[in-house]
């Protein structure tokens, strides 16, 4: 049974004035333990299709189902609830809290879900020696590389046990070794633990460690297909 | 919470310079608001309680037509029975009994006009702090006779010193012209240079031997045990006795009535301004806040804060600016406070005209606790309604900032 899936699912941006169709009937679906990376031109509808599995933004027609719950039916605080505990973020800008230690990035949202303190600690340093940050827990955004922001980031968004994980063009601000060093990491997650990542990006070099490449062009699925992983650590 | 103070906290000091400035600027507006506030407080009172505690007293007794006509045979009827009243009412701290007539003053320089007050120095010295005033000479406690006791600037006007002899002239009780020859045994001055050019006192048994036949009063001035009781002592004297009517010091003296509704006016009105600065100054800070950070709390929201969260955070941090700011600006404002309560802020430069005036130069600033609680309430309320529109609008930012690329 797949984890994720959208029924004829549709977004249109200023239905009443200049109608923008970013959506067009959307029918696919993820399963567990996919490494999936969504791809295509500025403006064909990789990142509204982020968002509406992600439940940020609303479908203007359609059904986005996950683990059985059509999120898009939900209440706002509900579905806010629903994200907390299911869905893993990954943006572009890494969008950490600058005041923050990278701990405490990563125990905020465990902190948000009430676990206890202990295991806060616990998971939030494991997680960030996980993704090679042992020595820099205590270490603010500003003290920080972009790689290294970004895998705290991923540390964040592994924290909270999500069903999956969508990243926005999580390596565009990324240099080449920074950016394979993050795949890496979160190639090794999807491997040894099973986790789901969902991608869209330009980037080629995300695009190569994909095993599965979803092709949008216009609002709509162009190609769905099924790779092998050309370079894998 | 302990989360979200946290967060809130360090969220404050991301700008240190701009948080140190609104927190500058409130220390600064509340601590000169408070003590401005402080010392209006303390100049209405100086003012209220001179004018009682040695003239007006809490309470008194006339002729009901003796302070609109003046006229001397306008006298207090019945006045022993009401002295004996008076003295077996434990509110009545004490009470003196005054013979008041207007009549003329000469001296070789000039005549002026001036009201010839009759007290008995005994209990006068009790009840009111009049002789507190004598700046040269004595008081009427003298035992020089017919010893007259004026103000300094109507001694000056008229080139009289102590030692020196006047003449004073008024209509008797029967409308004839009298007049005496008094001793000047002392010179006065009160925080009222008019009423001081205005006024002349005498002992009221050698007034009463020129003006009456028998011995009469106009006045019956009381100090009772606290000025809550003068509205109840004022309605049991009207109702006990005939011909008499009995005030209370706000109803004496409509002006300083006035003046306490002036004063507290005052307060409220500085207060408002205080509010409305720092009402803008939270805002401005906020909003800038929240602009600056439209993509984290999009995180925030995307990542799974509530909404209601975010709300918080957005108001504790202006909470804790305020909070912060106004316990330093109301600390530094009960030091400045109880400084000058005790020494005093002498503002000699405008003596002349404060006494002009009947102000007292020298202002000690009061403040209640009570007003210390209510301005700190007052403070965190309108820090909450201004920080109220920058935090709905945190709630209502799209988690889809966080997503935006720009």
């Amino acid at each position: 049974m797949p984890i994720i899936k959208t029924e004829n699912l549709s977004k249109i941006y200023n239905p009443d004035t200049v109608p923008v169709h970013a959506l067009n009937d959307v029918n696919i679906t993820f399963d567990e333990g996919e490494f999936t990376a969504v791809r295509g031109p500025s403006g064909s509808g990789k990142t509204t299709l982020l968002n509406m599995i992600g439940g940020l933004d609303k479908p203007t027609k359609g059904e986005v189902i996950i683990n059985g719950q059509d999120i898009s039916k939900m209440k706002d605080s509900k579905r806010i609830d629903f994200r907390l505990h299911n869905i893993g973020f990954v943006f572009q800008h890494y969008n950490l809290i600058p005041v923050f230690t990278a701990r405490e990035n990563v125990s905020f949202i465990m902190l948000l879900q009430k676990r206890s303190k202990k295991e806060i600690r616990e998971r939030a340093d494991a997680l960030l020696d996980q993704v090679g940050l042992g020595k820099k827990k205590d270490s603010r955004p500003v003290q920080m590389s972009g790689g290294e922001q970004q895998r705290v980031a991923v540390a964040r968004a592994l924290a909270s046990e999500p069903k999956f994980i969508l990243a926005d063009e999580p390596t565009a601000n990324l240099d080449t070794e920074s950016a394979m060093n993050l795949l890496d990491i979160m190639n090794k997650m999807n491997q040894e633990q099973n986790v789901t990542f969902i991608f869209s990006t330009h980037d080629q070099r995300v695009i190569d460690r994909a095993r599965r490449v979803i092709t949008m062009v216009d609002g709509a699925i162009h190609k769905d297909e099924k790779q092998e992983v050309l370079s894998e650590q | 919470m302990k989360t979200l103070i946290n967060i809130s906290w360090r969220n404050i000091w991301r700008h240190p310079a701009r948080s140190s400035v609104l927190i500058a600027a409130i220390v600064a507006g509340l601590w000169a608001g408070v003590v401005t506030v402080g010392l209006i407080n303390g100049l209405m009172l100086q003012r209220i309680d001179y004018l009682i505690e040695s003239e007006v007293t809490h309470a008194q007794v006339h002729n009901p037509e003796f302070l609109s006509e003046g006229y001397s045979w306008l006298h207090i009827p019945e006045h022993d029975e009401i002295a004996r009243w008076l003295e077996d009412d434990s509110r009545v701290q004490s009470y003196t009994l005054r013979t008041i007539t207007d009549g003329m003053l000469q001296s070789p320089v000039k005549t002026s006009g001036v009201r010839i007050r009759g007290v008995d120095t005994e209990t006068e010295t009790r009840t009111t702090t009049f002789h507190e005033n004598i700046v040269e000479g004595e008081y009427l406690d003298s035992d020089i006779p017919n010893a007259v006791i004026m103000g300094k600037t109507l001694a000056e006007d008229h080139n009289m010193e102590v030692g020196n002899r006047i003449v004073l002239t008024f209509e008797d009780t029967n409308n004839e012209l009298t007049s005496g020859s008094f001793n000047i045994v002392g010179i006065f001055q009160s925080a009222s240079t008019t009423y001081d050019e205005l006024n002349v006192f005498v002992r009221s048994d050698e007034l009463n031997q020129l003006l009456s036949e028998e011995t009469i009063y106009h006045e019956i001035g009381m100090m009772l045990e606290h000025e809550d009781l003068a509205s109840s002592v004022v309605s049991d004297i009207n109702q006990t006795f005939t011909g008499v009517e009995a005030q209370t010091w706000r109803q004496l003296s409509p002006e300083l009535s006035m003046l306490v509704e002036l004063g507290d006016f005052m307060v409220i009105l500085i207060t408002l301004i205080i509010m409305i600065a720092l009402a803008f100054g939270i805002l401005n800070t906020m909003l800038m806040a929240l602009f600056e950070r439209m993509r984290e709390l999009g995180m925030l929201i995307s990542i799974g804060m509530s909404r209601m969260r975010v709300f918080i955070m957005i108001m504790m941090e202006s909470i804790i600016l305020t909070i912060t700011g106004a316990a330093a600006g109301m600390l530094l404002a009960w030091f400045s406070i109880n400084h000058f309560s005790e020494s005093g802020l002498n503002l000699e430069m405008f003596a002349e005209g404060a006494a002009q005036l009947g102000w007292d130069h020298i202002i000690y600033p009061v403040l209640t606790p009570l007003e210390y609680v209510v301005i700190l309430i007052v403070v965190v309320a309108i820090t909450m309604l201004a920080s109220m529109y920058p935090a709905l609008k945190g709630i209502r930012i799209n988690p889809l900032e966080a997503a935006r690329n720009t």
